[in-house]
């Protein structure tokens, strides 16, 4: 336990999700469009520091680029975002890593030939003079595995031999030292897992609730949203459909927020 | 009653395949086990044999070396002196100096089929700069170390910033320069005049003690610092990222882009190096040098067990593939040999290597 304290711009394991509590994050009236199509409309949407959203939604719902504006990968037409209440504009992924937001993205973006610590520091190595201080790199990746209660054996593995969820944690794991991330973005993370591997996942989720991170988690899986979400975002056609804390709601509401209640 | 508590668990496993069971899994893999399975510094169980696996490229090579240096030597007594070790390395030395970057260019994922007209080129530059313009031979091998960079750097630029595939940029590049050797040197040979004990002569191609030929002191320094780079700096990380998972390096912030384009420029300089042994040697360039020589030297790196599509490979193996490339060639000239046998031995070696290495590889899968 006393290791966590030494993780990097961890928050306090706090309540979760307090009200009145100030949002982490929040995105006031966002709008986002590709062309013709109007891919997000007027979306309010906020995660509370130590809280995990589900964000749900059919396909062209809108999702992918909700989280792309939170990554900075894409700038919203219009609308705001704030950071600890406090107004931010992001123009690449690198300044949303700045302020404590990291993506896991849905290919993971692992090298497979070279071990869990080099994925882990990977572009961002540490040297002494112009050599690479491997030790650091070694201890500080077994550190964040190890906060995150990953099962990997060893960090001198090459990421290629390792399982699904085994590469899941690794680019968590990535995510989580890179940005000394207080929101981890994970669009999809056990779509391509088995059953036992997408548990894993889903501990590895739990793990940084319990650290104090908030964690924004796209699935098409609602047995694994209801399994790890304290709030469910639904997004139906670039709108916000709904929001529901998990213990006040079930599957079929949300598949009926998610289709549309006119459909049922 | 019994029947009654039965179907009442059944029930709840049926409905509670929502939230609670997972929740309770999870609680439950939590609670136990946890401390076992904590990640590790070191290798060890099934991942530690599945990682040697992986390590099996450098492992084959280096077992094919031995094995050939022992049958050899059982072949001809001739083979183990020390003065045909010295000879063999001596032969491989410029070769291994040109392969040192095209191992770097291999494992980012690109290939230079122009290093033989680099290398030709450069040898009929240098020799000009010294005859004809009377440049101090120091001097006149640092320009074309710079020129042989420049060449990189156009290689590099063509590739990296229009998208074009460096095989066909570097297969133009080789037509172009060995165009251009003919053309400087009117397609007749460039004599050096320097005195037998200049230093430049010696240097390049002199021997220590009387012995060691310096030429392979070159190989070892160039593939010290090349092995250095690539396996202790950032940019050696950087040069496996970019080969491995050009995606991933680039959402990392690795400019891969540059990191080639670097490689192709280190290959280009070290082609002038190597141009500067051998007319240390000869004291004559030839406009014809270097034909055909880029594929000894893709051949020790691929016999090296650096994969053509990147991400893997290191200069301990492409030594050890060039080591058995000369040892082939001295062994058949040993052993009597037609010399018209040698480029059937060298072929077969390296499909031969290659089979191996694919069959290596799909067992990791």
């Amino acid at each position: 336990m006393e290791r966590e304290e030494t993780l990097p711009a961890a928050t306090s394991p706090a309540a979760p999700t307090a009200i009145g509590e100030r949002p982490l994050v929040e995105l006031r009236g966002i709008s986002k469009a590709f062309g013709h199509v109007q891919a997000l409309q007027r979306v309010d949407f906020c995660v509370f520091p130590g809280e995990v959203v589900g964000l749900v939604g059919d396909n062209g719902a809108g999702k992918s680029t909700l989280i792309k504006i939170i990554s900075g990968a894409y700038q919203p037409d219009s609308g705001t975002i704030l950071i600890d209440g406090k107004p931010v504009t992001f123009h690449s992924p690198r300044d949303a890593m700045m302020m404590g937001i990291a993506t896991v993205y849905q290919n993971l973006a692992l090298v497979d030939q070279r071990d869990v610590a080099a994925n882990i520091f990977l572009g961002r190595e540490p040297t002494t003079g112009i050599v690479i201080d491997r030790r650091r790199m070694v201890e500080e990746a077994v550190q964040v595995l190890q906060q995150l209660r990953s099962d990997i054996p060893s960090v001198e593995v090459a990421v290629g031999l390792l399982s699904g969820g085994q590469r899941q944690a690794v680019a968590i794991a990535r995510a989580v030292h890179q940005a000394a991330a207080r929101l981890v973005i994970m669009d999809e993370p056990v779509a391509a897992l088995g059953i036992e591997e997408s548990r894993k996942v889903l501990r590895l989720i739990k793990q940084l609730k319990a650290q104090g991170r908030a964690v924004i988690v796209i699935s098409h899986n609602l047995e694994h949203v209801f399994s790890v979400a304290d709030r469910i975002v639904v997004l139906r056609r670039g709108r916000l459909a709904g929001v529901r804390r998990r213990e006040d709601t079930n599957a079929a509401e949300i598949v009926r927020l998610i289709v549309g209640a006119e459909h049922l | 009653m019994e029947q009654d508590l039965q179907s009442q668990n059944l029930q709840q496993e049926a409905s509670g395949c929502g939230t609670n069971s997972v929740d309770a899994i999870l609680d439950e893999l939590e609670s136990t086990g946890a401390a076992e399975l904590l990640t590790r510094a070191g290798p060890r169980g099934l991942r530690d044999s599945l990682q040697a696996l992986l390590r099996m490229r450098e492992f084959s090579i280096l077992s094919a070396t031995i094995l050939l240096f022992i049958a050899l030597s059982l072949a001809t007594p001739l083979f183990p002196q020390l003065d045909n070790i010295l000879l063999v390395a001596r032969q491989i030395s410029i070769l291994a100096v040109i392969a040192t970057g095209v191992t770097f260019l291999f494992i980012s994922g690109e290939i230079d089929l122009s290093i033989g007209s680099i290398y030709g080129f450069l040898g009929i530059v240098l020799a000009s700069l010294i005859a004809k313009f009377e440049l101090n031979p120091w001097l006149a091998l640092l320009v074309v170390v710079i020129l042989g960079a420049a060449i990189g750097l156009v290689n590099g630029t063509v590739t990296t910033r229009f998208g074009i595939p460096s095989f066909i940029v570097t297969l133009g590049m080789l037509s172009i320069l060995r165009g251009g050797a003919l053309l400087a040197s009117g397609g007749w040979p460039v004599m050096i005049k320097l005195p037998r004990d200049d230093p430049f002569l010696n240097i390049t191609s002199g021997h220590v003690g009387g012995l060691v030929p310096t030429q392979v002191f070159w190989m070892i320094g160039v593939m010290a610092i090349g092995g250095f780079v690539l396996s202790k700096t950032r940019f050696g990380s950087h040069v496996y990222a970019t080969g491995g998972n050009q995606e991933a390096a680039i959402l990392a912030g690795i400019n891969t882009k540059w990191v080639k384009t670097i490689n192709f420029m280190i290959t280009g300089a070290l082609c002038g190096i190597a141009a500067a042994l051998l007319l240390g040697q000869h004291r004559n360039a030839f406009p014809l040098t270097g034909t055909g020589y880029e594929l000894d030297i893709i051949a020790a790196v691929v016999i090296g067990g650096t994969p053509l599509f990147g991400g893997a490979g290191s200069i301990l193996g492409t030594f050890l593939g060039a080591a058995v490339l000369g040892m082939i060639t001295n062994g058949l000239v040993l052993l009597g040999a037609s010399a018209y046998f040698e480029p059937v031995a060298k072929g077969s070696i390296i499909v031969a290597a290659i089979l191996v290495d694919t069959l290596i590889r799909k067992r990791r899968v």
